[in-house]
């Protein structure tokens, strides 16, 4: 079995974010990045699957630019066999980010397309959902629990919808987008670390998948989300009724 | 001439491994120091990170990586700022393993070596003596031939994971200087004590061990006829010592930072007053200082040069910064630095120790 995993590389959760004064964007100097959670997620997966199937490849994807390469090297150390690195400088809105995963998916031939169900960055949850639809496969979004048939060739995924969990089931190949209670990813190890010195790192520049002037999204300004207004305390029970009536207008 | 860039390889190993001690040291580090252990688990997960076994030799189950005291002094830094008891019991069995694969003849390395590469095997190395004139390299314990076995006399203590040990490496004094010994456990005339009581490093056991007329074969000693370099030794333990020493003030200098640009005093954030700011670029400096003369000694290391001299000043100097900046921070916190609720007493604790032991890690 051929897994590919797409992964983006994203500001480091656990950091302040702050905004640039102009609005374009977010400030990265002292910025540590990071493999997107989900991606990661998506990877162990995809890690766990090779280990339980024998057998089987993990090839890593990524758009982004140049300095992607360390995300890459990570997610290799963690043991992925191969990677892939689409240099592009400008951040791609995710039809075409969709677009450039189809043509490697026709290229590459997977089997599954394991991906995050989103990049925390922009949180746009679409590029797994396009990507399906583009190549007429069938999808499973936000799976919480992935497992295969004993011949490998279909995969029942549970889902996490609101209010409970869905099961849903396909023949391969399709896409499998993942959410944060599928598993806990692991450390690269330092042996990984040298491992991954010998594996293969393949770039190819954005120019080869014609997608120059596609985007369908532009982000006109960015703005941090308002600071959160100090509470009130009232001083009985009536009071906080009275309020909530007249004041919120929630009761 | 001038170079500080990490590799590629180191970035991503202290990534790892920073990642490690913020995920999985820290969150338990208050909890072993209140319990006195420290869990199988967590142990058994510093391995699979491969912290023991990357550098073993690939025919005796490790992965042959080139070994450098750099990384290692990198290693030590995030592994000390995540909590400094885990970090040396996760570290112990490479004071056995290092010297081995340093220094072993290929029969010591084809049977003690490999028990390294395949879980956490609990090790430690019997250096320091309880006498006030201790000196590494002039040892009380002494090691004498008799016929074609050595018998070691002496005592020993903080001894790392002595009690869980299958072998410990002990050094004692020859006619030819110091030099170690594989000593099993079990072996007579060797008594390993119930555990010490010490100030900090409660998560860490730690052991006094009596040597009365212990007698180890010929190849008991540490590279055979030919013996081992252990004032080398000593000066990869230095360099182990000094990384966890700056990796601890790290720590606590951020949370000190932190703590200081949060908490309100005045109508403005104590970071404000100059009181505090001072302190907190002082730290800064004292941990950048250790950080670099701890680089250095462990560059010439590498090089295969003498290096005792850079790194006797960086042990010395990253000891004091740790000593002083947990210090100060524990006063950056004011009342609540002296509480439990806050970390920075565990980590003033902790950093008394290095200016008091020696030997408990090695790179």
């Amino acid at each position: 079995m051929k897994i590919l995993v797409p992964i983006k590389r994203v500001p480091d959760p656990q950091t302040n974010i702050a905004v640039k004064p102009d609005g374009s964007g977010i400030v990265t100097d002292n910025v540590k990045f990071v493999i997107n959670p989900f991606c990661e997620i998506a990877l162990e997966e995809a890690l766990r699957v090779k280990e339980q199937q024998g057998g089987a490849e993990v090839v890593l994807v990524s758009i982004g630019p140049k300095v992607t390469q360390e995300q890459l090297r990570t997610g290799l150390a963690m043991g992925a066999d191969r990677a892939m690195l689409v240099v592009a400088e400008e951040e791609l809105d995710p039809a075409t980010a969709a677009t450039v995963l189809k043509k490697i998916v026709e290229a590459e031939s997977p089997d599954l397309v394991l991906a995050g169900k989103q990049s925390i960055d922009d949180d746009a949850n679409q590029v797994g959902q396009i990507l399906a639809s583009s190549l007429d496969w069938p999808q499973a979004t936000f799976a919480s629990k992935v497992e295969f048939s004993a011949d490998k060739k279909e995969v029942t995924v549970t889902r996490e919808v609101d209010g409970g969990l869905e099961q849903v089931a396909f023949a391969l190949p399709g896409i499998v987008t993942t959410d944060l209670r599928l598993n806990e990813p692991r450390y690269a190890s330092l042996p990984g670390i040298m491992k991954a010195r010998k594996k293969e790192l393949k770039e190819v520049p954005l120019a080869d998948y014609g997608v120059a002037g596609a985007a369908k999204v532009k982000t006109h300004k960015m703005a941090p989300p308002p600071k959160r207004s100090a509470g009130r305390k009232v001083e009985t029970v009536q009071e906080l009724v009275g309020l909530l009536h007249t004041e919120a207008k929630l009761i | 001439m001038f170079d500080l860039e990490m590799t590629e390889d180191q970035k991503l190993v202290r990534e790892t491994v920073a990642s490690f001690a913020r995920d999985e040291v820290r969150p338990i580090s208050r909890d072993c120091d209140e319990s006195g252990h420290v869990p199988p688990a967590l142990a058994e997960k510093g391995f699979e990170l491969g912290l023991i076994h990357s550098a073993l030799p690939e025919d005796v189950g490790g992965f042959g990586e080139q070994r450098s005291a750099v990384t290692g002094a990198i290693v030590a830094e995030e592994l000390g700022w995540g909590d400094l008891s885990i970090a040396l019991h996760l570290l112990a069995p490479r004071l056995v393993a290092y010297p081995l694969l340093d220094a072993g003849t290929p029969e010591q390395k084809k049977r003690w070596l490999p028990a390294f590469t395949k879980r956490f095997q609990p090790a430690g190395a019997a250096i320091v003596e309880p006498r006030y004139d201790f000196d590494t390299l002039t040892l009380a314990t002494r090691a004498k031939r008799s016929g074609s076995n050595w018998v070691l006399d002496g005592s020993k203590c903080f001894v790392p994971l002595a009690g869980d040990a299958d072998v410990l490496l002990v050094f004692a004094q020859t006619d030819a200087g110091p030099q170690a010994f594989l000593v099993e456990r079990g072996t007579p005339g060797l008594t390993i004590s119930e555990r010490e009581k010490n100030m900090g490093l409660k998560a860490l056991a730690t052991h006094e061990v009596e040597l009365k007329g212990v007698t180890v074969p010929a190849d008991a000693r540490l590279g055979g006829e030919d013996g081992a370099d252990v004032a080398r030794m000593v000066n990869l333990s230095r360099i182990a010592v000094a990384g966890l020493a700056t990796g601890v003030a790290r720590g606590a200098y951020e949370y000190a930072r932190d703590y200081a640009k949060d908490r309100q005093a005045f109508g403005v954030a104590i970071a404000q007053k100059q009181a505090i700011a001072f302190m907190l670029a002082e730290m800064v400096i004292e941990i950048d200082s250790a950080r670099l003369l701890t680089w250095e000694a462990a560059w010439k290391l590498d090089k295969g040069d003498d290096a005792t001299r850079e790194c006797v000043l960086a042990k010395r100097y990253a000891s004091n910064a740790a000593l002083k900046v947990t210090d100060n921070a524990v006063q950056v916190l004011g009342g609540h630095g002296y509480v439990r609720d806050h970390p920075v007493e565990l980590w003033l604790r902790n950093a008394r120790g290095f200016t008091n032991f020696d030997g408990l890690a090695i790179v």
